[in-house]
């Protein structure tokens, strides 16, 4: 097995003169090769270089170490545990050949929504798993009383429900699973729960279900801030040095992985669209730093008064979403009517779809750089969705607050809280859960009325109209708000509602094949690139946001809300945060007591603070004087390259004058025309035909090293 | 092994192992696809990894055939004298770098080398022209004016020549990459 490198050195040693400097080079770079730690697989050369480099490595009659060998043995069985773990998860790779079509013909950009979506349904499924291993399967262990309403004899509450007519029994039933009515007695809901009250011995259901939605929220949050600092890291904070945008985008923005020829042609254009977009914007930042400060006061008020106007418009939004809510609940058990019932999610939805488009048809009166009109319908539309959730909420808590622990229940009947119903936490679950049926039903109409109907008639009409109106666009951000929006209305109920996970699973489930059928046939991909990291970070953040949005009424509600007197786990209690305490005196010793308490106190708190507040202090001075120090480090370093081609210039000259007559130097940048390949290749080329002066890694540390021996 | 059917040795299977970043299932596969590349009387075992391919039959496949850097590709990472065909080895390797578990580092490196469309070691300004267009495409709406491309090249070398000899070094190059996250996840060719 003549190696490949070795050969060429022997052939070309018998060609000409040996080159004395390319030969020390070159047995220079196989030097430190060999004696570096890096594993063969990250060497940058062919196999047969590699081969010959573990040939040097180790050459083959040479004894190894007992302790080299036991660490290529261990080496060998990890790496057989990783092929057979790999070959495990591929098995239990849900999607993957999905998601492997999708990134051929679309990239990675819009690969990266429906990877968010995958992590979402397994979110749910793993929080799911967490409340019924925690609450459910001890609550079937231990017997409890069957679920149901407590039967309050005291108040003499019609036992029964009239006696409906025959003919719509079956049309009543799939009317009351829509609006949870039917399942109102089942685990689905909060008030179902049932149990004696607490002892030491026996396992706390209570406690169970007060922190499982508790930690499921702090693991979420923790994971989804985890992933969100590893993108941060590289695009917000950096300043303006460290920020190549350009040049990044020129290196980095090909996929790879496209395999379809209109994949790569559409790949091609929007890239050249980023590219043009991004040079206008550049011309327009120059022009706008010539301008006057009057034309900048100008722009500046104009850009205040488009925000407060959009504003206006969210607060108008929701003040709607309010009173529908308000007037919905208000005749809760009037009439069975469409309307009534879904009023709250048609209001919510009505206004988050009217609301973008006016927000875009604004925001492009005003004539900004497109990025800026991007991003700010972006902003608005998230702030919209999500106080809009926050609101829906609020105005259920209100309506629910308000009634429940009165005594006199004349002013609550209206309302529909008299005291024989009073368990408001299912009416939250309930609303919750009609909520996110709704949404589900809403995809699925969106998918179905809208997107395909409007691809055969612009697929089959032809006329002016169709062809400008064109297929519909498939964008990422509209998509990711939707079932961001989704999981914090199943986050929002964990509480209430503690199976909606696994509702909110299945119609993830669903959806993912909704949104490729109908990315693959009846949309049309956006202009606009899309890179998969940018894509990333937003829909962390966004979920950040949910998240905080569901977290604040929850912890909220469980520290201070009293619970129903009729239903629930809590009914006895003040505030559902009270059964933590209780079963702290009940079950652990005093001193141990008395160290929770203090972990809760202000003696513990203060320091732990002022010690933040000090590493935050550490560190950012740290940060800034990194950043000087690189600083001072470039401008070493232009100097020192200009040092050197200096230097080579004058060798050269001096060459010149004493002897041959072609300079066999390379030459500085000034005069690039006849620069020889032989000297200052960066890397190795295998088949290079001629010289071998290797120099991997920098190429000036090495010219710069061989002239200090001349 | 005296059979012709085309299974790999175990010794052989190790050794690529230890030299790629490929998993098992992963080098059986390449080895699949290459021999269905090569004529029907070289597909048997030796001849598979003694073979060479030319460069016209690798554009074929579909993991390449769209891509507009295929050509640079197949150059870099051939070994013969012409750098006009991969042997199986020159395959593994290239599917080695472009696999999932490749390091950042020789991926870069393998991309600074596909980018510099004239091999001399580092990106000037026409190996940086040539890139764009590869990157915008020939169409005549696609394709950059020449004042948008010498602006585009300016702000490349601006951004990321720290040396400011009007090329970008290897180093440089790494820097910029490893400046983008992006990068690991969009230099991936999966068979």
């Amino acid at each position: 097995m003549a190696s490949f490198l070795l050969r060429q050195r022997s052939t070309q040693s018998d060609l000409e003169p040996p080159e004395s400097l390319g030969e020390v080079l070159w047995e220079e770079e196989v030097e430190r090769i060999c004696s570096t730690k890096v594993a063969l697989q990250a060497l940058p050369y062919a196999m047969m270089d590699k081969r010959l480099i573990r040939h040097l490595r180790e050459p083959d009659g040479v004894k190894t170490s007992f302790w080299e060998q036991w660490k290529k043995k261990w080496q060998r069985v990890h790496q057989q545990f990783l092929d057979v773990s790999h070959r495990l998860m591929g098995i239990f790779g849900l999607w993957k050949t999905d998601l492997y079509e999708i990134g051929g013909l679309f990239g990675t950009g819009i690969q990266s929504y429906f990877t968010f979506l995958r992590f979402l349904m397994v979110l749910n499924l793993l929080t799911f798993l967490l409340t019924s291993s925690l609450v459910l399967l001890p609550l079937a262990w231990l017997h409890s009383p069957e679920p149901g309403p407590a039967l309050n004899t005291s108040y003499h509450c019609p036992t029964s429900r009239e006696p409906q007519p025959d003919l719509s029994r079956i049309h009543l039933h799939l009317w009351d699973v829509f609006t949870g009515r039917a399942l109102s007695n089942t685990y689905l809901f909060y008030g179902s729960y049932r149990m004696g009250p607490e002892s030491d011995s026996q396992y706390s259901v209570r406690l169970a279900y007060l922190l499982s939605p508790l930690t499921c929220l702090l693991l979420c949050f923790c994971g989804t801030v985890r992933r969100m600092v590893k993108g941060l890291l590289h695009k917000r904070l950096l300043s303006r040095d460290y920020r190549p945008r350009l040049s990044s985008k020129v290196f980095v923005s090909w996929d790879f992985c496209i395999r379809s020829r209109e994949a790569a042609t559409i790949k091609q254009h929007s890239i050249s669209n980023e590219f043009k977009i991004e040079l206008q914007e550049e011309q327009r930042t120059l022009q706008m730093q010539q301008q006057t400060r009057k034309q900048r006061a100008r722009q500046l008020l104009s850009y205040v008064g488009l925000n407060m106007i959009i504003g206006l418009l969210v607060v108008g939004g929701i003040s709607a979403i309010y009173w529908a809510t308000k007037f919905s609940q208000n005749y809760k058990d009037e009439s069975l009517s469409l309307l009534l019932q879904y009023m709250s999610p048609g209001v919510i939805s009505l206004v988050n779809n009217l609301g973008p488009l006016l927000f875009g048809f604004l925001v492009q009166l005003e004539n900004y750089p497109p990025n800026t009109e991007i991003n700010l319908t972006l902003f608005w539309c998230v702030v919209l969705k999500l106080s809009s959730l926050g609101m829906f909420l609020f105005s259920l808590r209100q309506q629910a607050v308000l009634c429940s622990g009165r005594s006199d229940h004349s002013s609550c009947e209206p309302h529909g809280y008299n005291q024989c119903d009073q368990c408001w936490e299912n009416s939250v679950g309930q609303e919750l859960y009609k909520l996110s049926i709704f949404d589900f039903f809403l995809m699925l109409a969106f998918a179905f009325l809208i997107t395909l109907p409007r691809r055969l008639l612009v697929d089959h009409l032809s006329g002016q109209f169709w062809v400008w109106l064109g297929r519909e666009e498939f964008l990422v951000p509209k998509n990711v708000l939707d079932i961001v929006a989704g999981q914090t209305i199943t986050w929002m109920g964990l509480f209430y509602c503690p199976l909606l996970p696994l509702l909110t699973s299945i119609f993830i489930f669903f959806t993912f094949y909704v949104k490729k059928y109908t990315l693959l046939r009846n949309c049309r991909p956006s202009p606009r690139l899309f890179q998969a990291s940018s894509a990333t970070f937003f829909f962390q953040l966004v979920l950040l946001l949910g998240l905080l949005v569901a977290s604040v009424p929850l912890l909220y509600v469980i520290s201070s809300i009293p619970s129903s007197v009729n239903c629930g786990l809590f009914s006895n209690y003040s505030a559902p945060w009270q059964v933590v305490p209780e079963a702290m005196a009940l079950r652990l010793s005093p001193s141990a007591q008395k160290v929770f308490y203090y972990f809760g106190s202000n003696t513990f708190w203060y320091p732990i603070l002022i010690l933040l507040s000090l590493t935050l202090t550490v560190c950012l001075s740290q940060s800034g004087a990194n950043k000087r120090a690189i600083k001072g480090l470039r401008r070493q370093l232009l100097w020192q390259v200009r040092e050197k081609w200096h230097l080579v210039e004058d060798l050269s000259r001096l060459l010149q004058e004493s002897g041959g007559s072609d300079s066999w130097g390379p030459e500085s940048p000034s005069s690039r025309s006849s620069r020889p390949r032989s000297f200052c290749p960066g890397f190795p080329c295998p088949g290079s035909p001629r010289s071998r002066s290797f120099m991997v890694g920098s190429t000036h540390s090495q010219v710069t090293s061989s002239f200090s021996f001349l | 092994m005296g059979s012709s059917t085309s299974h790999l040795s175990k010794e052989l299977l190790t050794e690529y192992q230890e030299l790629t970043f490929l998993t098992k299932q992963e080098i059986l596969l390449a080895h699949k696809r290459f021999s269905d590349l090569l004529p029907q009387e070289s597909r048997n075992m030796e001849d598979s990894l003694r073979v060479r391919v030319s460069t016209e039959q690798i554009l074929t496949l579909p993991e390449l055939k769209a891509n507009p850097f295929r050509e640079r590709i197949c150059r870099v990472f051939s070994t013969a004298p012409e750098r006009d065909s991969l042997s199986f080895e020159d395959f593994l390797d290239l599917f080695s770098v472009f696999s999932d578990a490749a390091t950042p580092e020789i991926k870069s490196h393998y991309a600074f080398r596909i980018f510099d469309f004239d091999d001399d070691g580092t990106l000037n300004k026409e190996d940086l022209k040539q890139l764009v267009n590869c990157l915008t495409g020939e169409g005549q709406d696609t394709q950059l004016s020449t004042t948008e491309m010498k602006q585009l090249i300016e702000n490349i070398l601006e951004e990321s020549d720290i040396d400011r000899d009007g090329t970008i070094n290897l180093s440089e190059f790494q820097h910029v990459i490893s400046r983008s996250p992006d990068f690991t996840s969009s230099f991936k060719i999966v068979l």
